[in-house]
């Protein structure tokens, strides 16, 4: 307003254009807000309506629904229990084998592989990363499913029958899909991406501290054990529990090798389900309105809370490093 | 004479180095003489601080860097490969530009590097973190909270850890990049008079921008430019009376 | 310098280092088993594929719609289907996606709570299982019109596109240096120009980058498809119909005990992956050069 003595002639332009400037600018605020507030909503709606389709299977079973272990379509009784225990322990399979290999080949490309071959072995594990799941599932379903029934199961059967513990965690026939099976899939699916941001992790150490800790005489295991690891242990325990959210929801890969048999047991190496599969198999039978598709959807609900419940780990851990 | 301990630490001869094309270091040939301070100066990338990564063989983490001729440190050539780096970095330490604590407690930041190359029981290790910390004037401000973590202390009081820990394994030489650089002047302060201390007992060899810093500390200077070593010689010829034009134009501000 | 040429014992080796070095070896051995291990696997995926994939890989079953076991169907309309779905998904989730991503860079700052809400939901749908999405369209789309649809197919691929857009749009606006910002600001544009006309356009190749990775993780999604645009064994270009798509094919035929559709579905597998690998590659390659 001060200004506006010096700038005469401009006196009846000025304030117009600046006016529709500044309209302009809310109008794009506005609709770049608006995209915002669609992705906000599509989330509130997946969870809403979870919630809301699980709603009569929820009443009539009650909260127990999680933990009743019966899925049984002829008598429409349902229970979360079996599904659950299968994507539970299938996932901490899969955890389990790809923390040390995420681990193993971070370390090898960050500290050992010469450039030139990290490059192409790096590259080789993001593309691994971006195959999709259901290739995984035919892959485990062609390869790791008759290897399994064929040699390793008759070989733990053969070793391990009469090791009490051991038995019944091997226990069953062979057929090759089931737990184990699943869990080594999942392995194979969440490892490239656990190096991958792993690896992120490994090299964001400032060079100079890695330089001190050679400088002392480390070997490069030393370094990697006893200065990196402690520097990104959060940034690493987030990287798993990533991996662990995909894994949980996996749906594809699972349901070829995991055999799709409703039911609770010692054995690793018997068939089971998950969550994501009973629903993929199961949700195309189920009629509209059903106490089954209810199940299933409070079933997804389920899930989703655990996905979430992962999530948000992950981000603590994250904002923890921060 | 045999006896006595030798009078040059490190013989540095004909040494040349190659960052991948990119030739950086001409032909050096330096003595660096036992328990004493030597400085170099140098305008920025004259190959100062590389000279001083190649006596511990930082270079070797990084493919295509590579060095010829002789660096001479207790009877061996330390450029010939089969040395065993790990032992030769827990002879020769180093300190850098900016304090590194590791993410640990104070007392394993020491006994990280001693228990690389020795096996002591408790009372021993704690003897010499004592003992390293009391060297380093560190003793009475973290004898309380040594098991706190390293990153909380003072920036001046993270070198001073860090040159505790490259002592801790009780090296013969003594490489320091720019060690106070990142310091405010009374950490600097300290640190040089560290120096003075710890040239009893170690060869020291010393990056430093700050020409002062090598007047009050070194009793032998070297000057670089552009990967050659222009001059070397007792700090006060170098700054009262330097040989070379070169030198003389860089002490005195004309360029750098 | 006769010093110089003795050695003495400090060169030895103590037990310590020897047990340390044994370690460090024996860490370098299992590492690279574990890289070895990975690259199997692709290798191992990658041979399964082009084994069983290129036999079925004819023109015939590039140009001939799917048909009854025996009758010499081909993908052609899975194909087809796949990219329509595909294109659509994208078409809807860059607008969405770039505009969300805008809205977080340019006024989503700490103090703001809607933005940090919207980025945390973001995050959630980013890894929210694509089952729950195919079943969250299904109630929204496919249960209150009482038929299944390519549109619905499309907007649950979308779902899972527009974190992706998101995520890599704020990324690289925010990597805009601020001097941009200011220089277009001095010149007195505003900030919708600044924004769309200099950050984004710097921020160009990044951008496009998250939408090609959008495109490859989506374009191999088969859960959210199965209760959305179900697939169909005609040819079908209407968005208000069942369509065909091909990880659904591969889904239904790869379980089916008939040869020709086992034999198919491996043919759809490899075009498939070669796909997504594909655009993983270029995007790498362009990220390189640029």
């Amino acid at each position: 307003m001060t200004l506006a003595p010096a700038r005469q002639p401009d006196k009846v332009s000025v304030p117009e254009t600046r006016e529709k400037r500044s309209r302009a600018d809310t109008a794009f605020q506005a609709i770049v807000g608006g995209c915002s507030l669609i992705v906000l909503i599509a989330l509130g709606g997946l969870v809403l309506l979870m919630g809301v389709g699980g709603q009569e299977a929820f009443r009539t079973f009650g909260l127990g629904f999680t933990f009743r272990n019966v899925w049984n379509p002829v008598a429409n009784d349902y229970g979360a229990w079996a599904p659950l225990f299968g994507t539970i322990v299938s996932t901490l399979i899969g955890v389990l084998i790809a923390m040390p290999l995420a681990f193993g080949t971070a370390f090898w490309l960050t500290a050992i592989a010469p450039p030139k071959v990290a490059a192409v072995v790096g590259t080789a594990v993001q593309l691994l990363a971006a195959v999709p799941s259901i290739i995984f599932g035919m892959w485990g379903f062609f390869t790791i499913v008759p290897f399994m029934a064929r040699h390793v199961q008759p070989f733990m059967m053969h070793n391990f029958r009469h090791v009490p513990g051991i038995n019944l965690l091997i226990h069953g026939a062979p057929f090759g899909t089931g737990l184990m099976t699943a869990g080594i899939v999942l392995a194979m699916m969440i490892a490239p991406f656990m190096t991958a941001v792993m690896r992120d992790v490994f090299s964001a150490m400032p060079g100079m501290l890695r330089e001190s800790a050679y400088g002392l005489g480390a070997t490069r295991w030393d370094v990697m054990w006893k200065v990196v690891v402690p520097w990104s242990r959060t940034g690493m325990i987030g990287a798993t529990v990533l991996g662990m959210g995909r894994a949980l929801g996996e749906t594809m890969a699972v349901t070829f090798v995991i055999g799709n048999v409703t039911s609770v047991g010692w054995s690793l190496f018997a068939p089971r389900s998950t969550v994501a599969s009973l629903i993929a198999l199961q949700f195309p039978e189920s009629p509209a309105g059903s106490l089954r598709l209810s199940s299933l959807l409070a079933l997804g609900f389920i899930l989703m809370l655990l996905s979430f419940a992962s999530l948000s780990l992950a981000r603590m851990l994250r904002k923890d490093r921060k | 004479m045999t006896e006595t301990k030798p009078q040059v630490a490190l013989a540095v001869r004909n040494l040349n180095f190659y960052y991948g094309q990119n030739h950086a270091l001409h032909d050096i040939s330096i003595d660096f003489p036992a328990r004493k301070v030597t400085a170099m100066i140098g305008p920025s990338g004259c190959g100062k601080s590389t000279l001083l990564r190649i006596f511990n063989r930082m270079y070797d983490l990084y493919p295509g860097q590579r060095a010829t001729g002789e660096v001479l440190f207790d009877g061996r050539n330390i450029l010939e490969t089969g040395l065993d780096l790990n032992i030769l970095r827990a002879r020769i330490g180093m300190v850098f530009q900016k304090p590194t604590p590791f993410p640990m407690s104070i007392y394993d930041n020491i006994a990280f590097g001693v228990r690389l190359h020795e096996r002591l029981n408790k009372a021993d290790m704690d003897a010499r973190v004592q003992d390293v910390l009391t060297r380093v004037a560190l003793w009475n401000e973290v004898r309380d909270r040594l098991n706190a973590p390293a990153a909380g202390l003072s920036g001046g009081q993270q070198q001073r850890l860090c040159i505790a820990r490259s002592i801790a394994t009780r090296p013969e030489v003594l490489l320091l990049d720019e060690p106070t650089s990142a310091l405010d002047p009374i950490s600097t302060a300290r640190i040089e008079e560290l120096l003075d201390e710890l040239k009893e007992e170690f060869t020291i060899a010393i990056v430093t921008h700050n020409m002062q810093q090598a007047a009050r500390c070194a009793d032998q200077v070297a000057f670089f430019y552009m990967g050659r070593l222009i001059e070397v010689d007792t700090a006060d010829r170098i700054f009262t009376n330097p040989r070379q034009q070169q030198t003389q134009d860089y002490i005195t501000g004309r360029f750098g | 310098m006769s010093d110089m040429t003795t050695s003495s014992s400090g060169w030895a080796p103590n037990a310590n280092g020897a047990r340390r070095r044994r370690t460090d070896k024996l860490a370098t051995l299992l590492g690279m088993i574990a890289a070895g291990i990975l690259v199997l696997v692709l290798t191992s995926i990658l041979w399964t594929l082009l084994s069983r994939g290129v036999t079925g890989l004819s023109a015939a079953a590039l140009m001939k719609p799917m048909g009854p076991p025996g009758s010499g169907g081909g993908l052609a309309n899975a194909i087809i289907g796949s990219l329509i779905q595909t294109f659509l998904a994208l078409l809807i989730a860059t607008p969405l996606g770039l505009g969300c991503g805008i809205y977080l860079s340019e006024y989503g700052n700490r103090q703001n709570r809607f933005a940090s809400c919207v980025r945390f939901v973001s995050d959630v749908l980013m890894s929210v299982p694509s089952i729950l999405v195919g079943l969250f369209v299904y109630q929204i789309l496919v249960a209150p019109f009482g038929h299944f649809s390519a549109f619905a197919g499309s907007v649950a691929l979308a779902i899972l596109a527009v974190p992706i857009i998101v995520r890599t749009t704020e990324d690289m606006l925010r990597l805009v240096p601020i001097a941009m910002r200011e220089a277009g600001a001095a010149l007195g544009a505003t900030r919708w120009r600044v924004t769309l006309f200099l950050c984004l356009r710097s921020a160009k190749t990044g951008v496009l980058t998250g939408i090609l990775l959008a495109l490859a993780r989506v374009s191999g999604e088969t859960a959210p498809l199965l209760f959305t645009s179900l697939g169909n064994q005609n040819w079908s270009f209407s968005l208000n119909r069942p369509m065909a798509s091909l990880p659904v094919t591969i889904y239904q035929y790869a379980g089916a005990s008939y040869e020709d559709w086992v034999q198919l579905a491996w043919a759809g597998a490899l075009l498939v992956t070669m796909g997504v690998l594909a655009i993983n590659i270029a995007v790498r390659l362009s990220a390189r050069r640029g």
